[in-house]
């Protein structure tokens, strides 16, 4: 699993395909040019992976350039859930509430 | 700074000056902001500046652990410690005028900035519902890859509770910046001896960047209710959405970009792309890129208030430890981050500010 394995969709944003890792229901997008790509630690693009894994996502697992790892999900995500299929997570929302 | 760091209390742990009676601290967790302005803290003119309008309905003060309550009891008015800070800056760089007059900043302009949240409070109530999810992950049988993603479907007990009290500590960090707003009001009025409308201190915006919300997004075309989660992820609501206050309807929902100690910080817009892509989110900061532990190792044997002073930037911190941790290169470049946001189209540039003073925890 590694840096390797994702796709440059254009200058700012990457592409963590759907079958980077096993249980994948989505994409993942992160949003970073080639200069921040050097910070990214592999440890939160798996997160971003992990999210795209959970039930009821929507649309993509998404990170913003400022991704850095947190608790179990990345911190800079982006991650939207269906009222019916979905979930609520705390760690989609971190200590630091507000 | 010297009297802003007075008056503002800071560090971990921070007590502040106001004492909340258990009724006190209820109310305060339904109404967020309005508690505030209702007890004399800033003027109701300030609420249609806050997302929300500082009050997010839905809180639910019977689901908060005695614990969550003990510690929010003493810290509402509080910056706390970590990456929380306020600011003194000035207005360097405007790149889109328009937008800059509508919000009323200009070149050379004296700005404020303040980074805190729900305190002790918020900590206790993720630490108290992590363990109630860890359990429902388990009973409704959700497949997870790593345990930290403990959650619960949306209709369950488990995550109904959780986003009530997780709404409560949203809207104890609400009451709690707008207590800290109207003490730098009442701080710049008395060394200034002039009134907060002459020396025209007045919001531009306060915006969450660690929540869930309900929101109505377009997915394929078709509207639909989403719960999106934001974690270290700022709202960036384009023109004439329907939650934005009349005076920023015409330009789009203004996004506060905290950076680091030493650089810059950012006021953004949100934009139709980032509706369309992103469920009208863009970055919060600058993002670290050394870890607390790293940065205390880099920082041995310097003096980072030292610096930071040689940098022209007035530095007040409750603990060495804390400047150690929050140095600017433990950091990556704002500048980076927010031009990405920038020419994704997921936000746009309207202002950058620099530091002249700091107050950290």
């Amino acid at each position: 699993m590694s840096i390797e394995r994702l796709k440059r969709i254009d200058e700012n944003r990457l592409e963590i395909p759907k079958d980077y890792k096993l249980g994948m229901r989505t994409n993942g997008i992160i949003f970073v040019d080639s200069v921040l790509e050097n910070t990214l630690e592999s440890g939160s693009i798996e997160q971003v992976a992990n999210v795209a894994t959970l039930p009821g996502i929507i649309g993509p697992s998404m990170a913003m350039p400022d991704i850095h790892t947190g608790y179990g999900f990345a911190i800079g995500g982006v991650a939207a859930f269906d009222l019916k299929e979905g979930i609520i997570s705390p760690g989609g929302v971190g200590y630091d509430i507000n | 700074m010297e009297i802003l760091y007075n008056e503002i209390p800071a560090g971990v742990g921070s007590k502040g000056k106001i004492r909340l009676t258990g009724e006190d601290e209820r109310k305060l967790l339904l109404n967020g902001a309005r508690w505030a302005v209702e007890r004399g803290y800033g003027a109701v003119s300030d609420l249609e500046r806050i997302e929300s309008g500082g009050c997010i309905e839905g809180a639910n003060p019977d689901v908060i652990s005695q614990k969550a309550y003990e510690r929010g009891r003493a810290q509402q008015g509080t910056l706390g410690s970590g990456n929380h800070f306020l600011e003194i800056q000035h207005v360097d760089e405007i790149y889109d005028k328009n937008a800059a007059d509508e919000m009323g900043l200009f070149h050379g302009q004296i700005t404020i900035m303040i980074h805190t949240g729900s305190r002790g409070f918020g900590h206790q109530v993720c630490t108290d519902f992590l363990e109630v999810m860890e359990k429902a992950a388990v009973k409704y049988r959700i497949d997870l890859p790593d345990k930290e993603l403990a959650c619960a479907p949306f209709n369950s007990p488990e995550a109904q509770d959780y986003l009530a009290a997780m709404r409560a500590a949203a809207n104890y960090a609400w009451a709690n910046r707008q207590c800290i707003t109207h003490w730098i009001r009442e701080t710049f009025q008395r060394v200034f001896m002039a009134s907060p409308r002459d020396l025209g201190i007045s919001l531009i915006y306060d915006v969450a960047h660690n929540i869930a919300k309900i929101e109505e997004h377009t997915v394929r075309g078709k509207k639909m209710k989403l719960i999106v989660h934001r974690k270290g992820a700022t709202r960036a609501f384009p023109p004439g959405h329907p939650e934005l206050p009349d005076i920023y309807k015409r330009i789009g929902q203004p996004v506060l970009i905290p950076g680091d100690m030493g650089r810059a910080s950012f006021v953004l817009l949100g934009t139709e792309k980032a509706m369309a892509e992103t469920f009208g989110s863009t970055c919060h900061g600058a993002g670290r890129v050394m870890s607390r532990h790293q940065a205390i190792r880099q920082a041995k044997g310097r003096s980072i208030w030292r610096e930071m002073e040689d940098m022209g930037i007035i530095v007040r911190s409750a603990g060495r430890g804390t400047l150690a941790e929050e140095m600017p290169e433990a950091y990556k470049d704002i500048s980076n981050v927010v031009d990405v946001t920038h020419n994704a189209g997921i936000s746009k540039k309207v202002a950058r500010l620099r530091p002249l003073g700091v107050v950290k925890g």
